[in-house]
Formats: C-alpha cells, structure tokens, sequence
C-alpha cells in the first residue's frame, strides 16, 4: 500500500519543523540538505503557514519529461523516486512539473524533490499540530 | 542471471548488467571518468579496464573496459592485478600529458602513483578529458548539438564547424555532466550564452525571473509538458499552489479560485 501524506493546512502554525526534518534527513555528512518541503504563506490567511511539497501525481510531468529515466515510481511508498546516478542534470523535470515541487539545488547540483522518506516521512514525524500527518495504510483519520 | 567470480567473490547479477556493474557489486573499487548510468556505456576513457578469463581459456586473460562488457556466466573477474593496474596506469599517465592542470586528472595520477607525466605534456593544456558524458548527454536529450571532432592530438568537442549550434536548446546538461567543469557557459540580463550561441530566456510571468530558454520550452512542450506550467518558475508555482490549498481549507472551490486569481 503506498504511503499517504495528507496536509491539513489550517492546523499548520509555521513553525518549520517539517522543513528542518527533511533538511536533515536528506543531509549528507554534515551540510543539511535542501528541504523537500517548504512552508509557504506565513501571513495569509487562514493559519500562519501552507506547507507545500510533491503530490506525487498519478500521472507525473516530471517523469513524463525526463530523457534518461531517472525518475520512477517506488512501487512500495508510491512515490516518485530520483535515482542521481542516472540524472544528466537538464532540469526539464523543474520546469514540467506543475506544482513546482521539483527544485534545482544549486549549491549542491542536483535535483531534489521528495521521495516520502522511503516511506516513513520525517516532516510528519516531527510536526507537533498535525498538519501533516502520513499513513501506510492509505486510511487517514484526523486526531 | 549470469553468476561471475571477481576478485574471488562469487557475483550473482541481472541479465544484461555490465561486468563494471557486477564488479562493483561485488565491492571492487574501479576508477571510472566516462561512465554515467544515464547514458549509454562508451568505453571511451579506458580506466575501468579489467582482465577477464573463462574457465578453459589457456594463458593470459583479456584486457577489456568493464563498463560495456557483458557479465556473462562464469567469467572470471580481476579488477586489480598487476597487468590491469599497470595498463590503467598508462591511460591515466597519457590523460596527465593532456590535462596536466586538471586537478580530477592530478587526483586520479596521484592515486596511481604518477608524480609525473611521463610523456610529452601538451602544449596547449585544456581540461577536456574527451570522456564524451557532454555529447552522449545532448544525444540522450534527442538534440546532438555537439560533437567530437577531428582525430588524434587534436581531437576536441565542438559544435558542427565551431559555430554557434543551431539545434541547441541552451539546457546546460552537457556543463553539468562535465567532470571537469570545462564547458563555459554564463547567464546575464535574461541571455543565457553556451556554446557561443545567445539564448533570450523566458522570465516567470509570476516574479520575472528569467527561468528557462524558449527553446528549453519547445523542448519540454514536445515531451507531454503543458504550456502553462512553463511560463511561471518553481518558485512561483509553489506560491500558487499554497494559495490553491489555502482557498481549499477556507471551503473554496478549486475552480473558484483559478477564476479569482
């Protein structure tokens, strides 16, 4: 069953948690990675964030466009994996994908999004007010 | 699924893998300058040679490159016998004499034990490797604007008689793969220049920030990708879709607030 992520913005308090979780899960060796996730809209209206990442979408821009099949479906999480062996870095995917959850990193020269943590997703884990909240079994309930 | 012996440890690998990727598998350590899992295996920059012999053959093995030699039931594997780290050797300390100031060049002589080049340095030093990774990239993109030309000591990459290329599409691939970094490219005013060719770039229609060349856009438009999802950058369309959510949470509908915005 894939994992679901569900993002119930009025509860987000903009703490950025969720970013800061996926910065350093996703770090490698010491330098915190660039975040997969991002807390938009601190001051609109309603709640103090809109946390925003990939939807990882039925059917894929991002996967469509990609010359050297370096995106795939993770048939376990269900997500939309980035293998960077295979990226030959045209960034066709940033520019296709239509929520703009697929970024250029231009520190580190890769293309990241999210890929659900493998299936367990730390900013979910580390969000106190549950906005965002993941299940395995595709059931959600709201505590 | 071909089950080979490198260095001694038995590899069990897909059908159709290369014997690079079964050695690796098996935890074999093999310098490589030209291979890239995105592109098709080249053998081009002869480091991954490996000596390979069957059972049954009769004197020295064969010295192959790994990357697009299949893994074939029981071959037998050696990754770092004298013949193959000496024969490595060689390519690295020709690569020296071509690139003496390229510090991944010096790196690599370095760890094969070259102080030196021991052959007559070039001339006219460049840092292109001739690794071929920019023109296979431009080939996987379906563009081909560049090329490898000429032959021998002045074999170079190069767009069709070094000018500014027609077909290329301005996406920076080819730097990007670059090992080296040698393919100079710049970005200024909304003109991005690769190549020596200029390319006007699109500016997002949400902040104007110059984002991709139009050509990118065509190219991304012949792939399935919608025109409206080129003209913001994904900066914006991140702030669009926050918006998008937020509107839903107040119980707006999606279309009411694509007709408010």
């Amino acid at each position: 069953m894939a994992i679901v992520l569900r993002v119930v913005t009025e509860r987000c308090n903009g703490c950025g948690n969720c970013e800061m979780a996926c910065a350093f899960v996703h770090a490698q060796g010491t330098r915190p990675a660039q975040p997969r996730i991002q807390v938009l809209g601190r001051h609109a209206s309603p709640g103090p964030g809109t946390p925003v990442l990939c939807l990882q979408c039925d059917e894929p821009a991002c996967l469509e466009v990609c010359p050297s099949q370096a995106l795939s479906r993770d048939e376990t999480t269900g997500a939309i994996r980035l293998n960077e062996a295979r990226c030959i870095r045209c960034r066709s995917c940033v520019a296709a994908c239509p929520f703009g959850n697929v970024a250029w990193d231009a520190a580190r020269h890769v293309v990241v999004k999210c890929d659900l943590c493998g299936g367990d997703p730390q900013c979910a884990r580390f969000c106190p007010t549950g906005a965002l909240l993941s299940s395995r079994t595709g059931i959600l309930t709201c505590p | 699924m071909p089950t080979l012996r490198v260095d001694g440890v038995r590899v069990t690998v897909p059908a159709g893998a290369t014997v690079l990727a079964a050695a690796r598998a098996a935890g074999a350590e093999i310098p490589t300058l030209c291979h890239h899992e995105g592109l098709e295996p080249w053998g081009g920059c002869r480091l991954c040679l490996v000596e390979i012999s069957k059972p049954g053959w009769t004197g020295e093995g064969k010295i192959v490159t790994s990357c697009n030699y299949p893994a074939e039931d029981g071959l037998v594997v050696r990754t770092s016998g004298e013949r193959v780290v000496a024969t490595r050797r060689v390519v690295v300390d020709l690569l020296l004499a071509r690139c003496p100031g390229t510090p991944l060049v010096q790196r690599l002589a370095r760890e094969h034990g070259i102080e030196e080049a021991s052959y007559e340095v070039n001339p006219e030093p460049t840092d292109c490797v001739l690794c071929g990774l920019c023109t296979r990239a431009c080939d996987r993109m379906g563009v081909s604007a560049i090329a490898s030309v000429s032959r021998g000591a002045s074999r170079a990459i190069a767009p069709p008689f070094n000018q500014p290329p027609p077909d290329c599409i301005g996406c920076l691939a080819c730097a990007e793969v670059c090992p080296t970094g040698h393919i100079a490219w710049s970005e200024a005013d909304g003109r991005r220049t690769i190549w020596g060719r200029v390319f006007e770039m699109q500016r997002c229609e949400g902040c104007g920030r110059p984002h991709l060349t139009a050509a990118q856009a065509g190219w991304a438009r012949a792939r399935g990708a919608a025109e409206q999802d080129l003209r913001l950058c994904d900066a914006c369309k991140r702030e669009q879709l926050a918006r998008t959510l937020r509107a839903v949470s107040r119980g707006e509908t999606v279309a009411a607030q694509a007709a408010a915005s």
